[in-house]
């Protein structure tokens, strides 16, 4: 036989819920008592078992886009367009204009311009809901570690928080026939997709291109070839170039020194 | 979006199928937005439980709504884990039906003992944290876990002797 009212203080014990005076009787208790001590060993093995058996679920990551569009869409963020409603199929009709428009390229820088239009493309996709990023992570130790063993380079990855550009997180993708680290950062309700994979060779990059209201950035440094995109104005995008540039120099210097 | 994986987690369990716990936790999250101004500022410094609470209080909305589907749902699962259980002796079987048992007995229970249960064991709530998501006073939260932890003790004791 059990002591009844021993065994909601059992309980209230195993849930660090009892002041220290009072866990104190009930140990002792427990120490002269076999079957309260079994009833305790009981609870241990369903607090064990239910921790084993019902494992926390982490929300998946279409939710977590889809939520943040509602979010976003009640909060009436409607900056031009309706919402992300609106902003999908201005989205939509965008990759139509990829489609569509890509026989003008010729004109254009060749290679450049093809693959300004990949990037653009390939940002444009990512907005999809839930293809934003592989790793979502503010933490740049986090997201840097994840691309290992994905790709055959290191990327450098920084985080623009402070300055308002929060780093959001990384996925993979697939530019100019290789596969490449992007890192999505956003810009209050905006999202800035950064390209980069090793560079053949330094380049003071392009002018900007704009293409249906996104701009497209493009530089080299020794290792890495960068591709920045974003639908936020052409001044702010140059800014955050300019900081990831910094950034990125910064880093190598460091790393040179060492 | 502040806690979403725990929002989930409670919901999921709570709802017992991902389409239900993806409604709920979205609309959980609006409503956090339209009648609590979301979560910048004071809002933001009530934390886990508060979130914890809207969806608990959205999916009790969401079953009372749904009620004739859900017990339907149940009945056939119930109907279904009845007629697995009797189909083979194969130890295979045998093994994965006694592992879920525990998860079975969790979905047996009445809501207001599951969630206590998954508040303390999942989230790691205290007993004041719990009494604020379910509005009960603390002498209920501890008696709803006595019931339900002696509901899954019986469980697991039947899934313990089977092994």
């Amino acid at each position: 036989m059990t002591h009844p009212d021993v065994e909601a203080q059992v309980d209230a014990l195993l849930d660090g819920e009892l002041a220290e005076r009072d866990a104190a009787e009930v140990e002792a208790h427990l120490a002269a008592c076999p079957a309260c001590a079994r009833f305790r060993e009981d609870r241990l093995a369903l607090r064990s078992a239910v921790r084993a058996e019902l494992p926390r679920l982490d929300a998946p990551d279409v939710l977590r886009a889809r939520v943040r569009a509602a979010l976003r869409k009640e909060a009436g963020h409607q900056r031009g367009l309706l919402g992300r409603a609106g902003r999908w199929l201005a989205l939509a009709a965008s990759l139509a204009a990829v489609a569509i428009g890509s026989w003008q390229l010729g004109s254009m820088h060749g290679a450049t311009s093809v693959l300004a239009d990949e990037v653009i493309a390939s940002h444009v996709r990512s907005l999809m809901p839930g293809h934003l990023s592989d790793v979502t992570s503010s933490d740049q130790h986090t997201v840097k570690p994840w691309f290992d063993g994905r790709l055959d380079f290191s990327p450098p990855v920084h985080d623009f928080a402070g300055r308002g550009f929060p780093l959001l997180g990384g996925r993979l993708d697939y530019l100019n026939g290789r596969p490449v680290a992007a890192l999505v950062y956003g810009r209050r309700q905006h999202f800035v997709s950064v390209f980069l994979w090793p560079a053949d060779r330094p380049s003071r990059g392009d002018p900007p291109l704009e293409r249906r209201g996104y701009h497209v950035l493009h530089w080299a440094t020794p290792e890495f070839t960068y591709w920045v995109t974003s639908d936020i104005g052409l001044a702010e995008l140059t800014d955050f170039a300019g900081m990831l540039r910094l950034a990125d120099s910064t880093a190598a210097r460091a790393g040179s020194e060492r | 979006m502040p806690h979403l994986n725990a929002a989930y987690g409670l919901a999921r369990y709570l709802m017992r199928n991902d389409a239900d716990a993806d409604d709920v936790v979205q609309e959980a999250y609006l409503r956090a937005l339209r009648y609590f101004g979301g979560f910048r500022g004071e809002e933001a410094s009530r934390g886990r439980a508060w979130v914890l609470a809207i969806v608990r209080n959205t999916a009790s909305t969401w079953r009372r709504r749904h009620r004739s589907d859900a017990s339907a749902t149940e009945f056939d699962e119930t109907i279904h884990s009845e007629a697995a259980a009797a189909d083979g002796p194969g130890s295979e079987l045998a093994r994965r039906d006694s592992e879920e048992t525990l998860a079975k007995a969790l979905d047996r229970l009445p809501p207001d003992l599951r969630e206590v249960i998954l508040l303390r064991e999942i989230e790691g709530l205290s007993y004041k944290e719990i009494g604020d998501v379910t509005d009960v006073p603390i002498g209920t939260v501890m008696s709803r876990l006595s019931r339900a932890r002696k509901r899954l003790q019986a469980a697991l004791a039947v899934s313990g002797k089977e092994r």
